[in-house]
């Protein structure tokens, strides 16, 4: 028994290492100067400022968009449920260079949707739209997924006390159902945006230099992981890594931020804050 | 009956390929009635039905004489507390009891609140969130939260199920005075017959979607007719086939199995004749156990065990005596699957 807890211990320290050891390599190589210099990097700090924007925007199409799908999911059975199911799931199953290429074939000048998109301002192609869409087709799988378990685990008895005691169906789901989803919804949220700010093969094929207008600090600019990506092919690992660790860092202290404001706000609604 | 409180005539649902029904059950006010079967045969299906959330196929369901069947749940004013009751785990206890107010839009929401949080010795967990609190505790709030609402009937689920003997005589008091004082009618659904039987004035009994019938309680020990019925109503002779065809070496196996139905047999306490004195024909004491302040005896014959008694404590035979065991076999039945 002691034997098998001790294996355990050494596979999971191993795999911890794992996780942490090319992190802390990134910092331990670009140096507290390096990082300073990413940031006197005007087109670099454009680059995350215009990253930030993108993912917050798609995380709020993706909530809008994902659950709900998660909510049907989880509430309903139904024919073709398991079908809607592996949809969700494609974004997550294929390679993003791919997806890049399907929605370039889907969104290029000529065809329906991308005639739509720009007679609406938003062509895709090497436009912030463009960003925004390759971040919402490889992130909302996580908002359903993760909202559909959250509202799995909700007792349905919870909801239909709810009603009972007087709540319509609208007022039950913002009362109760939403309420106890809401963390698994948060971490749904967080996800799609770490994996948004990590994407670049989407990016790469649809929209890797991209025109955001006026008031950005420069005509053109591009999704940060991009911006190292070109950084490296460029000018080499000393750029691009110090980049890398200040990406990281801003990542790690919006992650850490959402996750404490979400622990110290009040719960929905005027129910939830004081008893 | 009056046309006062719940009227169900000929409900059928037919949900998930269960099919419930036809059934019809009324509770008049300030009564209860209690729904009791065994596992799967549509007891929470109907007080659903009842609630509101399962669509019906046939029948009616009234309450003070006005149709509900489209009637949303949400303005039936149904207090309807499900299996595992349904508590707002997020939410404070107090937030539990005054959501019914809260929902209204009352803006005094927690002053009336209060007064039912003391009334069920609620407010010094007040501000505890349901997973911290007790059994009993947890079905205090949903017993305080469904009578907030003000409802005009109580649905309920195993009311007092998951609770020691004493709360449930404690809780089962509070209810039947809440139900004396506001005339509310209750129908509730239960595997206890100490629940059923300190709550309920009539037991329907439904098997397999189909209502057995409905009585008083203590009418059912002579209406059993299938084996789970004799079994809650306290018969303590019960045996069904198959342990009787275990028994075929035994003295009185073969016997009631020529008597058995398809449910088994039924050997009824007055179908008994026993006595403490030696005698002929005889069995052996395999157990005493304590029933109340007396003492029940279980008798073995071969695999079969039969209960006798109780008798007194100072009268209670060693394990391993001869007592003198017969059965009137008139006085048996055999039982419906």
């Amino acid at each position: 028994m002691r034997l098998g807890y001790g294996l355990g211990g050494v596979l999971s320290a191993s795999l911890l290492l794992l996780f942490v050891l090319p992190i802390a390599a990134l910092f331990w190589t670009a140096g507290s100067a390096g990082i300073f210099a990413a940031l006197a990097n005007q087109g670099f700090v454009v680059s995350i400022e215009f990253t930030l924007l993108a993912s917050a925007i798609a995380v709020a199409i993706g909530l809008l968009l994902g659950v709900p799908l998660g909510y049907f999911l989880a509430r309903f059975e139904f024919r073709g449920r398991s079908l809607i199911e592996s949809i969700v799931l494609l974004p997550v199953m294929i390679p993003h260079l791919v997806v890049g290429l399907g929605l370039l074939l889907v969104f290029l000048p000529g065809t329906p949707l991308g005639e739509a998109a720009s007679a609406v301002g938003l062509p895709v192609f090497d436009h912030p739209a463009g960003v925004v869409l390759v971040m919402l087709y490889v992130g909302t799988s996580y908002v359903v997924l993760a909202s559909q378990n959250a509202f799995r685990s909700l007792d349905r008895g919870a909801v239909e006390a709810a009603r009972s005691l007087g709540a319509t169906p609208a007022e039950a789901f913002w009362s109760v159902s939403l309420p106890h989803a809401a963390s698994g919804v948060l971490t749904g949220g967080l996800l799609m945006w770490a994996r948004g700010v990590s994407e670049v093969g989407g990016f790469l094929i649809l929209a890797a230099a991209v025109y955001p207008g006026p008031g950005w600090g420069g005509p053109v600019t591009s999704p940060a992981s991009v911006y190292i990506y070109n950084l490296y092919g460029t000018g080499g690992l000393a750029g691009a890594t110090a980049a890398s660790a200040l990406l990281v860092l801003v990542a790690l202290a919006i992650f850490l931020a959402v996750r404490a404001l979400a622990g110290a706000a009040p719960r929905f609604g005027p129910l939830g804050g004081g008893g | 009956m009056t046309g006062g409180g719940l009227r169900v005539d000929e409900l059928e649902v037919v949900r998930d390929g269960f099919r419930l029904g036809p059934v019809s059950v009324a509770v008049e006010p300030g009564t209860a009635t209690a729904l009791i079967g065994p596992s799967g045969a549509g007891k929470t299906t109907l007080l659903r039905a009842v609630a509101g959330f399962l669509p019906i196929r046939r029948g009616t369901i009234s309450f003070d004489g006005h149709r509900i069947e489209s009637t949303p749940p949400e303005r039936r004013q149904f207090g309807w507390v499900p299996p595992g009751l349904g508590l707002f785990e997020r939410r404070s206890v107090r937030q539990n009891v005054g959501y019914p107010l809260w929902i209204r839009g009352d803006d005094d929401w927690r002053v009336r609140t209060e007064p039912w949080l003391e009334r069920f010795g609620l407010a010094a967990v007040a501000d505890r969130r349901p997973y911290r609190l007790s059994s009993g505790e947890r079905q205090r709030v949903a017993m305080a939260r469904a009578l907030a609402a003000g409802p005009k009937l109580l649905l309920w689920d195993e009311p007092l199920g998951a609770l020691d003997v004493e709360s449930v005589a404690a809780l089962s008091a509070v209810l039947r005075e809440v139900l004396e004082q506001e005339r509310l009618p209750l129908l509730l659904v239960t595997h206890d017959p100490r629940t059923a039987a300190s709550l309920a004035r009539e037991w329907v009994i439904l098997d397999r979607g189909l209502c057995r019938g409905s009585a008083p309680p203590g009418s059912w020990i002579d209406r059993a007719r299938d084996r789970f019925t004799a079994r809650f109503v306290g018969h303590r002779n019960v045996f069904g086939r198959e342990e009787l065809e275990a028994a075929r070496d035994s003295r009185w196996g073969p016997v009631l199995l020529e008597r058995a139905g398809d449910g088994g047999v039924l050997v009824p306490s007055h179908a008994i004749d026993w006595s403490l004195t030696a005698g002929s024909p005889h069995a052996t004491v395999a157990a005493i156990r304590p029933q109340g302040d007396q003492w029940d005896i279980e008798i073995r014959d071969g695999r079969l065990s039969f209960t006798v008694g109780p008798v007194a404590g100072s009268d209670a035979p060693p394990i391993g005596a001869s007592v003198r065991f017969d059965i009137r076999l008139d006085r048996v039945r055999g039982l419906e699957a």
